[in-house]
Formats: structure tokens, sequence, C-alpha cells
């Protein structure tokens, strides 16, 4: 599925109350994790907000297609961390980017990614501009997308050794005899 | 039909700045594929910051990259700022975006230059390389530096605008008002430059926004997206800045080559403008929140959360985050995602139906930073006969044959 573009140049946003009060009905109380207001300025008032979000793994595509109700979500970046007995993904997105002044706001979608099973659904045919984020939390951190055409490295070189998961921090990481040349 | 030919443009290639490999499929002249490789830079800087604490990593992270340095450190301490509630007075909002524009100044003026470079307008080249160094000079004369200018710190910045310095900004914006439109003729006025750019390596608005693509490539492209406008931070809260879009000022964007060109000359002038009113309204008051480096990390170490920093580099969105946590006094993890990461994604789309000869200029045209792009660790895989060399063992290597002549 494809998202539709009609909501890019829109004249007006919308307030991030009533975006956060659709992911509530849909999600639960538990899914906002923190609105956080950002103020600037000599007046020091608030600018824009981020939102911090949080979805299993089932219900994260949903969780996708319910911003993009709103905007076409427009795609910052994928953060990751080994977390233990999860690898937690963070995506980072941006809703009304184009709306006029003040109107976006940040919105990230953190999903725990069990050890047991480290398969997430790809946003490569919503969203084709993940493909590089995709790819390299692929190796770095071992993380496989369901639908992701392209798997090969991408910023690693080519021989690398693809067990080695270079921002893991279990066995799959790099032994501390592995790391030179950090300074 | 014609026989396809598979061609790289890289690793190193004479119209790239930096290494990154395109692989084109040619029939004649005609691109009609390409499949691009980065990998050729990566240095491990988000792995190293994990050793380091949220002051050392300022510094790591201006050297992400040689032209957008600052933006990388403002992006950072934003993300840093974020995590841990920290305040930053206001004369140093206003000092921070004061040199965010200073360096979209001379970003963009270096791109231009490179821009005619690229297609043999050496003239042009010169002439923009020319008026890049008064910026450059002012830059020195606030920081002492002309490429990694250490300005900025958490909670604030470590140099003030001291009345010379603050001449020196007036006078280069009287001295841009007054030159820099030779530079704006001179190229627009030229066929030959407009031929070699217009609709060339084009990108349409709904694919800069399916793409992702961000800064000036997505504005070129009809996209009115700027962070500086839809979530303005720092001093931006005060100033009303509007994106910059070819619609607004020639009645169509065309998302070639030649628009981002002219979004980039644009946005030369709206600099000028905001340094301006920047140096009018300079507020008084602390430059740093806390001067105390110990006690600014005792707070950090308290600190534990995830942060978010967003800022409109010169190349489009630089986004950092960042992971305190509580009791850590290093930084825990770090994600960056320079411009160029989002821009790159497009390559392959602008690259179709153009001829080979303008891949240069096409690669060029997002204004690449490979080494922004690319962060990561090298290790030893010696496993199938090859391995990466390290900086150390290279400089052995190349010891060793020179203490074997001496013994000959």
């Amino acid at each position: 599925m494809t998202f539709p573009v009609n909501g890019i140049n829109r004249e007006e946003g919308r307030e991030p109350e009533e975006v956060l009060a659709r992911i509530r009905e849909v999600f639960g109380e538990s899914a906002v994790a923190r609105v956080r207001p950002h103020a600037d300025g000599l007046k020091k008032e608030v600018q824009y907000y981020d939102l911090w979000l949080s979805v299993q793994k089932e219900r994260f595509l949903e969780m996708v297609d319910t911003l993009a109700e709103f905007d076409f979500p427009m795609f910052h970046v994928m953060s990751g961390n080994d977390d233990g007995d999860v690898v937690t993904l963070n995506y980072h997105f941006g809703i009304f980017q184009c709306a006029g002044r003040g109107k976006r706001f940040g919105a990230t979608i953190s999903v725990p990614v069990p050890k047991s099973d480290l398969v997430i659904p790809s946003l490569f045919s919503r969203i084709p501009g993940v493909e590089y984020s995709e790819r390299e939390m692929r190796e770095m951190l071992g993380i496989e997308f369901d639908g992701l055409p392209n798997k090969a490295l991408i910023f690693l070189p080519e021989d690398w050794d693809e067990a080695v998961k270079p921002w893991r921090r279990d066995e799959t990481g790099p032994k501390p005899e592995n790391v030179r040349e950090l300074s | 039909m014609e026989k396809k030919y598979t061609i790289p443009i890289g690793p190193v290639h004479v119209g790239l700045k930096e290494p990154i490999t395109a692989w084109l499929d040619l029939e004649g002249e005609k691109i009609v594929g390409a499949t691009v490789r980065p990998g050729a830079i990566h240095r491990g800087i988000e792995f190293m910051a994990r050793d380091r604490n949220p002051i050392q990593v300022i510094y790591l992270s201006e050297r992400i990259c040689g032209i957008c340095s600052f933006a990388h450190v403002i992006a950072f301490l934003r993300a840093v700022e974020d995590a841990s509630d920290y305040p930053v007075p206001i004369r140093a909002q206003y000092i921070r975006a004061l040199v965010l524009e200073l360096e979209r100044l001379h970003s963009h003026i270096l791109w231009a230059g490179v821009a005619c470079y690229s297609i043999g307008f050496d003239s042009a080249f010169h002439l923009g390389m020319v008026l890049r160094e008064k910026v450059m000079d002012v830059l020195e004369a606030l920081s002492g530096n002309r490429v990694n200018y250490g300005v900025a710190t958490v909670g604030g910045v470590r140099w003030d605008i001291t009345p010379e310095v603050g001449k020196a900004v007036r006078e280069m914006v009287k001295f841009y008002r007054a030159e820099f439109g030779v530079f704006y003729d001179v190229v627009t006025a030229d066929h030959i430059a407009k031929a070699r750019m217009r609709n060339v390596g084009v990108l349409t608005a709904e694919e800069a926004v399916r793409y992702n693509a961000v800064g000036p490539t997505a504005r070129a492209s009809g996209i009115r997206c700027d962070i500086r406008e839809m979530s303005p931070y720092e001093a931006y809260a005060d100033f009303n800045v509007k994106a910059i879009v070819p619609q607004d000022y020639y009645g169509k964007a065309y998302g070639d080559v030649f628009d981002r060109f002219l979004v980039r000359v644009l946005e030369v002038q709206q600099s000028l403008n905001i340094v301006e009113r920047i140096m009018e309204g300079l507020p008084e008051g602390d430059i740093v929140h806390e001067k105390n480096l110990n006690k600014v990390l005792a707070t950090l170490k308290k600190a534990e959360g995830t942060g978010l920093g967003i800022i409109e580099a010169p190349r489009g969105d630089d986004t950092h985050v960042v992971h305190l946590k509580a009791g850590d006094e290093n930084v825990n993890w770090w994600k960056v995602r320079a411009p160029t990461y989002a821009n790159a994604v497009s390559w392959p789309l602008m690259f179709r139906n153009n001829e080979l000869a303008d891949a240069p200029l096409i690669i060029n045209s997002i204004d690449p930073c490979i080494s922004c792009m690319e962060r990561m660790l090298v290790t030893d895989t010696a496993s199938g006969g090859r391995k990466v060399v390290t900086r150390a063992e290279l400089l052995e290597m190349s010891r060793e044959k020179t203490r074997r002549l001496m013994q000959k």
C-alpha cells in the first residue's frame, strides 16, 4: 500500500491534541509516553511539540497508518538501541511538515523488538524514503525488515563479517579486540 | 536495441567532492537505472560517542562535516538539552542562530560555485570562491577558526559578539548586498549554464515527499518545508522565516538542478536578512547558563531520557537523537541523520533519462556531504583474504618498507 500525498502543502495543520486523542482512542492511554513542548525566543512561547509514542510490534503498522490519516508522515530517521532482551527501534516522523508556521510537530514511535524474533514489517511500500534507515538498522542491529527489497549492506564494507552487529551490546556486538583506532 | 552498459561513477571521481559510488546502467549516453553504494568513508562516530561524555561529543559532532559543522553541533546540543531539560539563555540563542546563518551563507555560496565548476563554468566558480572568503573572515573574527568554530556548548555558547565582530558582520552584509547580485546575474543570464541545469535531474513534488527529500532539494521540487518555519527553534522563534520555493518567485517549480541553484541563491539573500535582524535585536544577558563544565557534567550525569534535535542545516533538516542514562557520564547512544542521508535516497530517481555527462552534476545538485552521511567503526575482518587496513597499519607498512630499503 502507499499513502496518498494529498496532505502535503495543506494550508492549515491540526493541533497535536487532536492527533493525541485519536491515538489514545485507538491504542489506549499507555501509547502516549511523553508530550514535550518546545519554547524558545524572547517571549518563551511554545513553538512546537514532540510526541513520544510507543506501540507493540504487532500494531506498529496500524499506528503509522493512524498518523497517516492526518498527513503524510515525513520520515526523519530511525534510531535504535540494544536494551537487553529487546532491541528498541524509534521511528522519528514529522507531521504537518508543510502546513504553515509552527504547525509541524514531531512524532516518535518506539517499538520494542524481542531478540527471540528480530523481525518487523518494512515501511518501504508506504514510505520509500525509509530504505537507507532500514538497511542501516539491519546491518548495525541485526533487525530483519519484512518487505524491504534491497537488503545489501549500505555503510559497512563489502567484506564485512555479517555475524558482527556493530551497535549490539551482546555477544553479536563487536569484541573489544575488534575495536581499534577510535581516537 | 542498444547494448546496456553498467558504469561506475566513483568511489573516487574528478566530479565528486567526496567518495561515493553510483553504478549507472546506460543505453548509449542515456542513464536508465542507477544503484548508489555509500560506505567508503564510514568512521564510526556514533560508536565512538559511547566512550565520551556530552562535552567531548560536541567536538566529535563538529568533526562529522567540514561545511555544516555548526549545524551538527546545534542539533546534537538541542538533543542533549531536550533529554536533560537544560535551559539556554536568550542571547546565546541569538548567537547560535547567527552562526547557523553565517554557515548557511558560506555553504550555499560554496555549492553554487561548485555547481558551476561541475559544468565547466570556471570563471563563475572562481567568482563564487572569492565571494565566500568574506563570510569565512567573519567566522574567523568571531571564533578564531574558519571551519570548526568551537562556538557552542551545553546551555549556551562560548564566544560573545564583541563590538568589533558586530562591525565585521554588518560590513559583510553590506558587501554581499553589493556584490552577490553579480554572481546571480552571471549564472542565470548564461544560456549554456541554464541549458546544462534546466530539466536535468528532475525530482517531482510527489517523489520528493514520498522519498523524504529535505532542504533545498525538496524546496526546489516545490515542497514548502523549512524547519525554521515549521518548528521554529532558538532565535528563529522571533523571526518569521518563510520557506523559499521556486513557484513563489518564478511561477513554477521544475524540481531540476536549476531550481536547486535558484533556491540556494535566494536563500543567501534570505540569510542576509536574518543576520541583519539578529544584529538589530541581539538581546543583552548571559551567553551560557553555567560556565563550570564540571557542574554541567554533574547535571547531565543525573539526566535520564531520549532527546531529539531537529534543525534546518544548509542542506536540509539535520536530525540528532541522544540517549542519556542516569548515573552514566557518557552518551549512552547517539544517532545522526545528516540531510544527505535523506536526499541520497532520491538519486536514482534524479538520474532517470539523463545523460551520463550530467551524472556528476546531478550527484552534486543535492549538495552531498558523504562524510556526514556515514559514521561507523573500523574493525578487522580478515576472513576471506581481504581486510580493512587501518591508518596505523598502513603507517607501519610504510615504515617497514623504508627499513627494508635501508638494510640493502
